[in-house]
């Protein structure tokens, strides 16, 4: 994208910001992202998003979880066998409940091992192209165009009713 | 809510987060001193031997396991605002969801020392931790025991990460905001958060799947802990009644706790147009709920241990009922179950002062509940000649201060220092009436 020019529309409503969204397909210029303080689902209608992934990973955690939880009760209770009340030494009641708990536990970190990579967190390297004021009141919708084209961007976001921002 | 709009909220939260004035510092100092106070006792012990607390036989569990179910209890509101209520789509819950979760991660931790506390020898621990050792001994996990050490840590974990990643967006707004060192810390905080439509799409997605699991493990928690109880053969504890009435229980009692925290908090902070009367209306209305499930559930004992035509359950629950302990039975029933009560009378519910009141009286009902079911259960049991009461000593009501100091301790500083209203939750109320919805 070298030599491209880099300009953020401010829009202070999620309904601005779809409205200029559907323009923006319809025009010369290149929709990159938007920054919200909040999750839209409006936003993400208008983006067409699909389905995140992160579900594929809370299963494969769960799964895991499930089969290490009884697997850890099992092993323990064949090397130290201990009869406890007349129960069997691999007693698959009892296990479930260590099963049940290993299957939350694996699958949280599932969780949060799909959403650190999926979103691509931590990230500390310096935030390029973005406003502060989209994580208070602003919605922040990030388009590029060729330098001749900066002007009619910029009119083209304060047409749709927002403050504008151009990066260097 | 009319009057709030994104900045408000931002303003209204961003400044609670000023530089704290000095009788702040006092009161942290002050309740410091009680962990102090508490923390040494502890030490004590450890030097002294287990026999420093006023536990001995028959009643070997006192107010260390009260404190431990007490707390585990507190922190189980929390993932109910914010996991139930969130499936549910409760937009009440959004303003005091912060707060609960918070007060959920400290209470785990603060619950999870009583057992080391305990103890005794601390240091044995070890041998609930499954490794490869030279005595060849392993946990055994068919103990509730064992579940309960797999369920308190799990719960702690999940609560942590549940709580830090609703902070996530607030804090990179906080970041967006700061100067200096703060910024610095902040950054580092908020992980390169952007709030870009491709991290939300995962964000929900991931947010919503915590709130699923967190659901049945809170549920599973309590019911652990119940077990604790409920798999010994002890009269008044082995009764399968006790997974779904301790729940009740830690819901009502979180709940209470909840306003207790929420009601100074929102007068300090000014966060009335925030945390607005009629949440803390519908958190009345929920205790009422979960005060009338707890009723019926002292009820449920005594009928059963009637209707089991069990001379010794028979006998535990007439003791419990008529015998020493029977005014912390009286405490529990009026406190728990009777006095909520009034909050079905609109005029007390909309009333701040009668909400805190109620709330503290709840706290006070339900720290009862767990000393009459504990301390009645060993100290009536089978043999009338191994019958005997109990008293806490010195040591234990001063670990019983360090843990509520340690308590409030730790939400004074977390309400200075992180926004202690979701800014993101709120503004999507603002919006949507709900919360990060997937």
């Amino acid at each position: 994208m070298q030599g491209k020019k880099y300009i953020m529309g401010l829009f202070k409503t999620e309904d601005q910001v779809v409205s200029t969204l559907a323009a923006l397909k319809a025009s010369v210029f290149h929709f990159q992202r938007v920054h919200s303080p909040i999750p839209s689902h409006k936003i993400m209608d208008a983006l067409q998003l699909k389905k995140s992934k992160v579900g594929w990973f809370t299963l494969t955690g769960g799964i895991l979880g499930l089969i290490s939880g009884f697997a850890l009760a099992v092993y323990c209770s064949v090397e130290w066998k201990l009869i406890v009340s007349g129960k069997p030494i691999i007693s698959l009641i009892p296990f479930f409940i260590v099963g049940f708990e290993f299957t939350i536990l694996f699958a949280v970190f599932g969780n949060v091992i799909g959403l650190l990579t999926q979103a691509r967190l931590p990230s500390l390297k310096p935030m390029e192209y973005y406003d502060p004021r989209c994580s208070g009141e602003h919605f922040g919708v990030l388009a590029t165009c060729e330098p001749m084209q900066q002007d009619d961007l910029k009119d083209f976001f304060q047409q749709n009713g927002g403050e504008v921002k151009v990066f260097d | 809510m009319p009057e709030l709009t994104y900045a408000s909220i931002d303003q209204t939260v961003l400044n609670t987060l000023t530089p704290p004035k000095r009788y702040y510092w006092a009161i942290v100092a002050v309740l410091f001193l009680g962990v102090l106070v508490g923390a040494a006792c502890w030490a004590y012990q450890i030097f002294v031997g287990i026999g420093a607390g006023g536990q001995n036989n028959p009643v070997a569990w006192g107010t260390y396991l009260i404190n431990f179910v007490f707390w585990v209890g507190i922190a189980h509101s929390g993932t109910l605002i914010s996991a139930i209520l969130h499936l549910f789509r409760a937009g009440w819950r959004n303003p005091i969801a912060r707060a609960a979760e918070t007060m959920t991660v400290f209470a785990v931790c603060i619950a999870g020392l009583f057992p080391f506390i305990h103890l005794g020898r601390v240091w044995q621990v070890m041998y609930m931790i499954p490794y490869p050792n030279q005595r060849l001994l392993w946990p055994n996990f068919l103990s509730p025991l064992m579940f309960d050490v797999i369920a308190i840590s799990t719960y702690l974990t999940v609560s942590s990460l549940f709580w830090y990643t609703g902070l996530l967006p607030d804090l990179a707004a906080i970041r967006d905001r700061a100067e200096g060192t703060r910024k610095k810390v902040f950054t580092i905080l908020a992980m390169g958060w952007t709030g870009a439509h491709e991290q939300w799409r995962h964000y929900t997605r991931g947010y919503l799947f915590f709130a699923a699991l967190a659901t049945p493990l809170v549920i599973s928690v309590h019911s652990v802990v119940s077990w604790d109880f409920a798999l010994g053969i002890v009269p008044g504890w082995h009764t399968t009644i006790f997974a779904p009435y301790f729940v009740a229980g830690a819901i009502h009692s979180g709940l209470a706790m909840v306003l207790t925290l929420m009601i100074p908090l929102r007068k300090i902070f000014s966060y009335q147009k925030i945390i607005t009367q009629s949440v803390l209306e519908n958190v009345a209305k929920t205790i009422v709920f979960t005060g009338l499930i707890v009723g019926f559930a002292y009820a449920t004992e005594f009928f059963i241990a009637w209707y089991s035509h069990n001379a010794v359950e028979i006998e535990q629950f007439r003791w419990r009922a008529t015998g020493e302990y029977r005014w912390g039975f009286y405490f529990m029933v009026v406190c728990n179950t009777l006095i909520p009560l009034l909050f079905l009378f609109k005029k007390v519910r909309t009333t701040i002062a009668s909400l805190f009141i109620i709330s503290l009286i709840v706290n006070f009902g339900m720290w009862w509940e767990r000393f009459v079911i504990i301390i009645g259960g060993v100290a009536r049991g089978f043999s009338p000649h191994a019958w005997g009461l109990y008293a806490p000593s010195l040591i234990e009501y001063g670990i019983m201060l360090g843990a509520f100091s340690l308590f409030f301790f730790l939400f004074l500083l977390f309400a200075k220092h992180l926004p202690s209203v979701s800014m993101t939750e709120m503004k999507e109320t603002l919006d949507h009436g709900g919360s990060h919805a997937g």
